[in-house]
C-alpha cells in the first residue's frame, strides 16, 4: 500500500467518483489517460479500490455470525410445502375439532359471533419466503415478520408497496390477514373487501372467508354469514351451522 | 418475441438478485446464507466433521462467493446455479481442509474420493495471490480501526448510505461529514500498510 505520498481529500473523492462510475464523461477520459501514462498513479487507484473492497468484506464478515444464530431448523421443509396443502392439513384438523366440540357442547354451550370467532380464527400461515420468488424482496422481508407474528412490522413495510401497486390482490389480502392477526378487524375489513371484489381468484375464497370471520367478531352476524356463504373452504359451512342454531 | 419474453423473467429474478447482493442489501443476504447452510452441514457432518467446522468453511465459502459476484467473476444463470455454486465451494474448501497436514494425520485417505476436485474460480494466480494478501490487510486494519471510524465507513461504504443521510445521522453537516470520512481513510490506510 502506497502511503508514501499523501492523499489530498479531493483526490481521494476523485477516485471513489472514479470507483463508483460517477465521473462525467470527460472527467473519465482525462482519468483513464492518467490512468494508462502514469503507473504511481494506477497502483494509487489499485489500493483505494482494495481499500474500500476490505471495508465491505471485513463488514459483512462481522454480520454472519448474526445471519447463522436464527437458521430456522425446519428450513428445508418449509420451503417445499405447498400452501395447499397445508391449508387441507388445517382445514381438516379444524374440521374434526368442530365436530368433537359441537358433539360436546351442543347443549350446554350458546355461542356469541365472538365466541364463535375465537373459535375457528388461526391466521393464514403466509406464503413460503423462497428465494426463487424474490421478485419483490420486500415483499418476502415484510413476509418474514408476518410469520414471526411482527404483523405491525409486516404492515409498515407492505403499505408503502400498496401505494404504487393498490390493486394488488395479495398485497391486499396479506395487509388484512396482518391486521385480523394483530386482532384489528376493523383495519384488516377493508383490505379483504376488496380481494373479494377483484377478479383475480387466487386469494379471492381465503378472502371471502377471513372477511366473515372478521365481520364476526365485530358482531355483524348478516354480513358474515353473507361472506362466509361465498367461501368454499369446509370450515365456513360449520360455522355457518354454529351460528344458525 | 414470445421467446424473448419467456427468457425475460427469469433473467429479472436472478439479476435482481445479483443487483441486491452487489449492494450488500442485508435481508437478501441473510436469506442466502440461511437458505443453503444446511446442506453443508451436513455434508461436513457426514465426512468427519464437526458442527464449528462446518459453520467456519461455509461463512468462507459465502464470502469467497459475495466476493466473485461482487468482482463479476462469477455471473450465475439463475438461482439453483448461484446456490449449487456455494455448495461446490464449501464443499472444495473442506476438501481441502481434509487433505491439509493439520488434518492428515488422523484420517484415512480413502475417504476422500467422494469428493471431486475442480474449481476453475478458485485457482489463483501470483498476482492474484498478492490482492489477496493486500485485502487481508486491510481487513484486518479496518477490524482494528476505532470504532467511530468503523461505524462510519461502514455506513458509507457498506450500507452505501448518502452523504446527507449520514451527516443527519451523525447531526453534522455535509462537509464536515467528508472531512471525517477522509480522516478515517487516511487512518485505515496507515494501519493497512503497518499490517503489511
Amino acid at each position: 500500500m502506497d502511503l508514501d505520498k499523501n492523499m489530498t481529500q479531493e483526490e481521494l473523492a476523485h477516485i471513489e467518483r472514479y470507483i463508483n462510475n460517477n465521473l462525467t464523461f470527460e472527467e473519465l477520459s482525462i482519468f483513464e489517460e492518467k490512468l494508462k501514462n502514469n503507473p504511481d498513479f494506477k497502483n494509487q487507484v489499485e489500493d483505494i479500490k482494495t481499500l474500500l473492497f476490505g471495508i465491505e468484506k471485513q463488514a459483512l464478515k462481522e454480520q454472519l455470525d448474526t445471519f447463522h444464530k436464527d437458521i430456522p431448523i425446519e428450513v428445508i421443509e418449509d420451503k417445499k410445502q405447498p400452501k395447499f396443502r397445508f391449508l387441507n392439513f388445517k382445514k381438516t384438523a379444524v374440521a374434526a375439532a368442530v365436530i368433537i366440540a359441537l358433539g360436546s357442547f351442543w347443549y350446554t354451550n350458546r355461542s356469541t359471533p365472538k365466541s364463535v370467532f375465537a373459535k375457528h380464527y388461526t391466521p393464514d400461515p403466509g406464503l413460503p419466503t423462497t428465494m426463487s420468488s424474490s421478485d419483490n424482496f420486500i415483499f418476502y422481508d415484510a413476509m418474514v415478520n408476518y410469520k414471526r407474528k411482527d404483523y405491525l412490522t409486516a404492515i409498515s413495510k407492505w403499505q408503502p408497496l400498496l401505494l404504487t401497486k393498490p390493486n394488488n390482490d395479495t398485497l391486499n389480502y396479506f395487509i388484512g390477514s396482518a391486521y385480523l392477526a394483530d386482532g384489528k378487524e376493523k383495519e384488516a375489513i377493508p383490505y379483504l373487501k376488496k380481494v373479494t371484489l377483484f377478479k383475480e381468484e387466487t386469494f379471492k375464497n381465503d378472502a371471502f372467508y377471513y372477511l366473515g370471520l372478521a365481520y364476526l367478531k365485530v358482531n355483524n352476524v348478516e354480513l358474515a354469514k353473507k361472506n362466509l356463504n361465498f367461501s368454499t373452504i369446509d370450515n365456513s359451512k360449520d360455522i355457518l351451522s354454529e351460528l344458525e342454531d | 418475441m414470445r421467446n424473448l419474453k419467456i427468457i425475460h423473467s427469469p433473467n429479472r429474478a436472478i439479476n435482481q438478485l445479483i443487483e441486491a447482493i452487489k449492494i450488500n442489501d442485508t435481508h437478501v443476504l441473510k436469506e442466502l446464507y440461511q437458505n443453503n447452510y444446511r446442506k453443508i452441514e451436513i455434508l461436513v457432518l457426514k465426512n468427519s466433521g464437526t458442527i464449528d467446522h462446518a459453520k467456519d468453511i461455509y461463512q468462507d465459502a459465502f464470502l469467497a462467493v459475495w466476493q466473485n459476484i461482487k468482482q463479476n467473476k462469477f455471473q450465475p444463470q439463475n438461482e439453483t446455479a448461484l446456490n449449487g455454486y456455494l455448495y461446490t465451494i464449501a464443499k472444495n474448501k473442506w476438501m481441502d481442509f481434509l487433505r491439509s497436514k493439520e488434518y492428515k494425520k488422523t484420517v484415512v485417505t480413502s475417504k476422500l474420493n467422494n469428493f471431486s476436485i475442480k474449481d476453475t474460480h478458485l485457482d489463483l494466480k501470483d498476482d492474484d495471490i498478492l490482492k489477496e494478501n493486500r485485502l487481508q490487510n486491510v481487513m484486518q486494519a479496518f477490524k482494528d480501526l476505532g470504532l467511530p471510524c468503523r461505524s462510519l465507513l461502514m455506513k458509507f461504504y457498506f450500507e452505501k448510505k448518502s452523504m446527507n443521510t449520514i451527516a443527519e445521522e451523525l447531526q453534522l453537516d455535509a462537509a464536515s461529514t467528508r472531512n471525517k470520512k477522509y480522516r478515517c481513510m487516511q487512518k485505515l490506510r496507515k494501519l493497512a500498510l503497518k499490517e503489511h
